[in-house]
């Protein structure tokens, strides 16, 4: 148990403070290596709650392509003009003051959280498998929601075409 | 644990409205919506663990998709962005003021 405790303060150390690094930090090619942090602590929490699958997606999606296409989007700006940016708002205190005010919220909120957890830990996997599960409750229960997500998708590719068109 | 689980779910999100609020540069401001996004799907995981359930899975996969489409869009406006004025700043995109 205590050793359960220990990850779980690293992994989540590493996920929050990464996140604090990519709200602090001046120049972005850094903040985009902060946000693989905290994706890679992100991930090693979704393998302490068993959603094994879900942890490779985050360490696949988030931090391989999401990072990737974001750092190349920077490879084609002037080095100069996006690291030289001042860093925060003339509005900065009442953004902060804002997000504190949500984190209280929300920490009300999950403090007062009641569940019942009898089932804890149980129905995640089918014959040790957690990527069965989730192929059995994806294509049974939620067909619809995965093709309308492929038309998402979709849609999201001709609006980034769309945007970069040169006559627009 | 759940209240600690549920804890680091929502710094994450806190922080990443709150960079999304305070930051100048674009770039940033995107990454914090990643951040968002990574909370709330974070909060999915923790309640599809302690519920036993596997469907907060499941929805976590839309949220990934919903992320990519929404990375890629930003993404695409950032560039236009910079083709159009040479820079990511947003205070010079208040160009529906007046």
């Amino acid at each position: 148990m205590s050793v359960e405790i220990v990850v779980f303060a690293i992994l989540a150390l590493m996920a929050v403070g990464g996140g604090f690094g990519i709200i602090v930090t001046k120049n972005p090619f850094r903040a985009a290596m902060w946000m693989v942090l905290s994706f890679i602590g992100s991930a090693g929490l979704f393998v302490m709650l068993d959603a094994v699958f879900i942890a490779m997606l985050q360490l696949i999606v988030y931090a391989g392509a999401i990072t990737v296409m974001i750092v190349i989007a920077m490879y084609t700006m002037d080095r100069l003009t996006i690291a030289s940016l001042k860093r925060f708002n003339n509005q900065a205190y009442f953004g902060a003051l804002f997000g504190i005010g949500i984190l209280l919220d929300f920490i009300v909120i999950a403090a007062k959280l009641k569940i019942n957890t009898a089932q804890m830990g149980k129905n995640l996997s089918i014959a040790g498998s957690n990527v069965k599960a989730i192929g059995d409750v994806l294509f049974k229960s939620y067909l619809l929601p995965f093709e309308i997500t492929a038309i998402v998708l979709l849609i999201a590719l001709f609006g980034a075409v769309a945007l970069t068109k040169k006559d627009l | 644990m759940l209240a600690a689980y549920m804890f680091v779910s929502v710094l994450l999100f806190a922080i990443g409205a709150t960079g999304a609020m305070i930051r100048r540069n674009f770039l940033i401001v995107l990454m914090s919506l990643e951040l968002m996004i990574n909370g709330a799907g974070m909060a999915l995981i923790v309640m599809s663990y302690f519920t036993g359930n596997i469907s907060g899975q499941v929805m976590f996969l839309f949220v990934a998709a919903v992320a990519a489409s929404e990375t890629a869009v930003g993404l695409a406006i950032a560039a236009m962005m910079y083709k159009n004025k040479k820079s990511v700043d947003i205070n010079d995109y208040t160009t529906l003021k007046k």
